[in-house]
């Protein structure tokens, strides 16, 4: 899933000191389950926007509302509603960058600002803490790493490594915090009895399927004309 | 309305049609989970309303109860029962003022037909009163002077004073019953003028008269029947008793017998019984508060004849008892005459069981075969048209609130008939209760012990029949009824459609409860209601039935709403305070909008902080509070396990936001309650109110 991390909060109010009418989206979807953008989070940071212009003086309106999901249509149509019959003067969304564009181009004349920062695609791999596992390169190499992305979980995505920074099984970028995924290949293609296929360099990567060859688009034959 | 609920769905849970097992248990259904909630947040009144619901007889309950519900309580998968019986005592004996001004005055009497209930006991009462509700002119027809039947007359004062009984009977009676007490039917007046004057009859006279035994002997000086000897006693005729006393039998009238004869003076009192000790009828505790008071129970031996000399008791022959029930559980005694015992008293207590008088059915259309009354359990009629039968006299022997229940449902069932003409077949009661506690999840608790109360010493209390057991104080009622797991109120998934199944319940739950299945689903019968994942659902998609928080935020907008924020003495302390805390209503009853702003602290009664999300911590700024203190148990004082831990990290983490909006994260702090919330939570006030007065957010 999608994984996005709140913005500090004077960034945000810093955003708003201009608007008067003020709703703040959730979205019901990735960053409810990661914990920075759900029904609670609206309501935490509506509050806190309250007092802290309360307290500068500024009454302002805080509206909240929270979505199933803010990248989808039929979706986001009540808030474009709400925000139309309410005059809402501004838009905080606590979606993905994705739920953030995805409204801002239907919002008219609406300013929208992020609540979050987007970080990555990850798993939950502790109570709390949320990893990398994948960078969306839009062409997936793992089948011949045992499963495992070195594009998205190596510090400089090497696709043939590990780098002379691999120590004791962890990057030098953070070796507290980062392991070396190559470290981590190795071991699993040793227990699946696949080392071999570490002799097979893998070529120099087509990275014209990520966002280097432009603004990606993904299509269903079953529902779209092609 | 009649006390009696058709149907025991009425009790708000949230597993379907199944009750808490306290409930299920008891044969009325009394919504005990409700009233012991009630206790702990100091609402004694409103326990006491449901103790009314009903059970007309809560004083008496209160004292003398079987207890079923505790019987069944499933906290004892923890630990122990929670002790329902004491803390029904404790809301009878401390809302007495109160019961006085809700009594309500006599029912008019709305329809032209009558009914007469023969027997004034606690089934005969109860049909009685559940009939004058329905507008129905009831007339009660006692032989005795008094009215409670066996309750009046067969249970010691040691454990049921007559003023406990006479307080329900007066508010029975105040629904506008006729009583004609000191009049035998049969004597003072004929059945069938009762017939005669009435649409229907119902007969409740109970068992009010003891079984003989045929053996030699029963009939000589120093032989008495069991409940002829109990009714001498509580009339205070103080039966003349021998050095040496010894009661036959061994049920729960029999320990009543043997106790009350101990009370009269005799040297040495003895029970002997067919069963052995583990196949007692009566219950343990009374068979061990008997023998604190040395009774000596001789087990399995069989009377075999009472001898006498001069016409008087000399003793008791026994033969031993070599087993009572058959393979199918049937009483059929044998015995080994090859070894015998002879007890040497000088007098015998029957105590073998009643039966009941049926001497005014002589001549009737009434059937009775071998001394029993022919009633069919399912419509309570009798073999003649409009006459009825319930409690003892047609259950057999039973308890108080099982009389109580036939007593409700003889009501159904004689009001359908005087409506319709007809009988009315009562549904079989197949109660569904909730289960055991899960072990795992008992495993996972912590235990607290269950309150106890010292009995007077045995010493001293078989000198007179004072009562001997003391009424739970207020902090022991209080701290007993948290004790309650509050079965099946806990969370539930309040807003299915905002889950996005994100597993943070699974994994805070500290009791291994909350699952997912695409959504989250809290097995009602398992959770134990702490509130953990309400506080953090990310999604506010999970409340809790018992004390939602969302309701808890309404209550302290409104209270804050009514104040004046230039009145309010500053800095306003706005406090969360676990009701564990409270050793009194001292803290618990409602605070004037005067008494805020004097004091400049709301105090907002939490069962388990634990509960409150991070909005709740915010929420308080946001109303003008200044600062917000989170008063929790005793330092591994909560009735949950890592809560604390939670609870301090959602702290910190809202301390920190708290400093980035502009308040300070110092105006909210966390505090461990020292002793009782009473003596401290004042002290906790004085103190953070006082510290940085100047930082004061105030006038939001």
């Amino acid at each position: 899933m999608i994984v996005a991390d709140p913005k500090p909060f004077l960034q945000v109010k810093g955003y708003l000191e201009d608007f008067q009418k003020i709703l703040v989206v959730g979205c019901g979807t990735c960053t409810t389950v990661c914990l920075s953008g759900g029904e609670a989070e609206v309501q935490i940071l509506a509050s806190g926007l309250r007092i802290a212009f309360g307290k500068d003086g500024r009454k302002k309106t805080i509206l909240e509302e929270c979505i199933q999901r803010q990248c989808d249509l039929e979706f986001v149509e009540p808030v474009l509603s709400r925000v139309e019959s309410e005059n809402i003067d501004a838009v905080v969304s606590l979606a993905c960058g994705v739920g953030v564009n995805f409204l801002a181009d239907r919002l008219g004349k609406t300013p929208i600002f992020p609540g979050l920062d987007t970080t990555f695609y990850g798993a939950n791999v502790e109570q709390g803490l949320w990893a990398e596992m994948c960078a969306g390169c839009g062409s997936c190499i793992i089948a011949h790493t045992g499963g495992i992305c070195p594009v998205a979980r190596c510090s400089k995505h090497l696709l043939n490594g590990p780098c002379g920074g691999s120590e004791k099984g962890r990057c030098e970028v953070d070796p507290a915090n980062i392991e070396c995924v190559w470290q981590l290949i190795y071991d699993r293609l040793k227990r699946l009895g696949r080392l071999e296929d570490l002799r097979h360099l893998l070529p120099a990567k087509d990275w014209s399927t990520a966002s280097d060859g432009g603004v990606r688009r993904s299509t269903r034959e079953q529902l779209y004309d092609i | 309305m009649p006390m009696d609920k058709s149907s025991p769905g009425f009790l708000n849970t949230i597993a379907g049609d199944a009750l808490p097992t306290c409930s299920a248990a008891c044969p009325v259904h009394t919504d005990t989970r409700e009233y012991v909630q009630r206790v702990s947040m100091g609402d004694y009144e409103g326990a006491l309303d449901i103790l009314l619901e009903v059970n007309p007889f809560p004083s008496v309950c209160g004292r003398i109860c079987h207890h079923p519900c505790e019987s069944h309580c499933r906290r004892a998968a923890i630990d122990e029962a929670v002790s329902l019986r004491m803390i029904k005592r404790f809301i009878v004996e401390n809302t007495r003022q109160y019961r006085i001004a809700r009594r309500k005055k006599a029912v008019q009497v709305s329809k032209d037909k009558s009914a007469a209930v023969i027997g004034g006991g606690p089934s005969g009462l109860t049909a009685a009163m559940d009939l004058a509700l329905r507008g129905y002119k009831v007339k009660v027809y006692e032989k005795d002077s008094k009215l409670g039947g066996m309750l009046a007359h067969a249970i010691p004062r040691y454990r049921l004073p007559p003023e406990a009984l006479a307080e329900d009977i007066e508010d029975i009676l105040a629904t506008g019953i006729e009583v004609h007490s000191g009049c035998t039917v049969g004597q003072d007046i004929s059945f069938e003028q009762l017939k005669k004057d009435n649409d229907a009859v119902l007969i409740a006279v109970g068992l009010a008269e003891s079984h003989s035994l045929p053996i030699p002997g029963t009939s000589g000086k120093g032989v008495f029947l069991g409940v002829t000897f109990l009714w001498d006693v509580a009339n205070g005729l103080c039966p003349e008793l021998g050095k040496r006393t010894l009661v036959i039998g061994g049920g729960n009238v029999a320990i009543d017998i043997a106790r009350a004869a101990k009370r009269l003076g005799p040297e040495k009192v003895y029970m002997a019984c067919l069963e052995s000790r583990d196949e007692m009828p009566a219950w343990k505790w009374e068979i061990d508060e008997a023998e604190e008071e040395g009774i000596e129970i001789l087990n399995s031996w069989g009377p075999k004849e009472i001898l006498e000399k001069d016409g008087a008791v000399t003793g008791v022959r026994f033969r031993r008892c070599s087993s009572v029930f058959d393979a199918q559980h049937r009483f059929s005694p044998t015995y080994d005459d090859s070894e015998t015992n002879t007890v040497a008293v000088d007098s015998v207590i029957l105590g073998i069981g009643q039966k009941a008088n049926l001497d005014f059915l002589a001549g009737s259309a009434v059937s009775v075969n071998g001394g029993r009354l022919i009633c069919d359990r399912e419509s309570m009629g009798t073999s003649e048209p409009g006459i009825f039968a319930c409690g003892e006299v047609m259950t057999g022997p039973g308890s108080a609130i099982q009389a109580v229940s036939t007593g409700h449902d003889a009501a159904k069932v004689v009001s359908h008939y005087l409506e319709t003409g007809k009988l009315l077949k009562l549904p079989n009661k197949k109660v569904l209760d909730i289960g055991e506690l899960p072990a795992v999840t008992a495993a996972n608790a912590r235990h607290f012990d269950r309150v106890c109360v010292e009995l007077s010493d045995p010493a001293e209390r078989i000198k007179d029949f004072s009562p001997i057991e003391p009424v739970y104080t207020e902090e022991e009622a209080l701290s007993e009824s948290r004790r309650c797991l509050s079965c099946a109120t806990g969370a539930h998934l309040q807003f299915p459609n905002h889950c996005a199944g994100c597993l943070t319940c699974v994994r805070i739950c500290p009791f291994g409860v909350a699952q997912v299945r695409r959504t989250a689903f809290m097995p009602p019968q398992q959770c134990q209601t702490c509130g953990l994942c309400a506080a953090e659902c990310p999604a506010f998609a999970i409340d809790t039935l018992r004390f939602p928080t969302s309701a808890m935020k309404t209550a302290v907008e409104d209270s804050v709403s009514a104040l004046d924020p230039g009145r309010i003495a500053r800095p306003f302390l706005i406090s969360y305070c676990c009701v564990n805390g409270t050793t009194s209503r001292k803290y618990l009853g409602e605070q004037s909008a005067e008494e805020i702003m004097e004091s400049g602290i709301l105090r907002v009664l939490v069962p388990c902080v634990g509960r409150l999300s991070m909005a709740d911590l915010i929420s308080p700024f946001e109303l003008g509070a200044d600062k917000v203190a989170v008063v929790s148990c005793p330092e591994d004082g909560c009735y949950y396990p890592r809560v604390e831990s939670w609870l301090d990290r959602r702290i910190k983490r809202t301390q920190k936001y708290l400093d980035q909006i502009g308040v300070g994260g110092e105006n909210l702090q966390l505090f461990n309650m020292e002793g009782s919330g009473d003596e401290s939570w004042p002290r906790i006030w004085e103190k953070f109110r006082a510290v940085n007065l100047e930082t004061a957010v105030g006038n939001l």
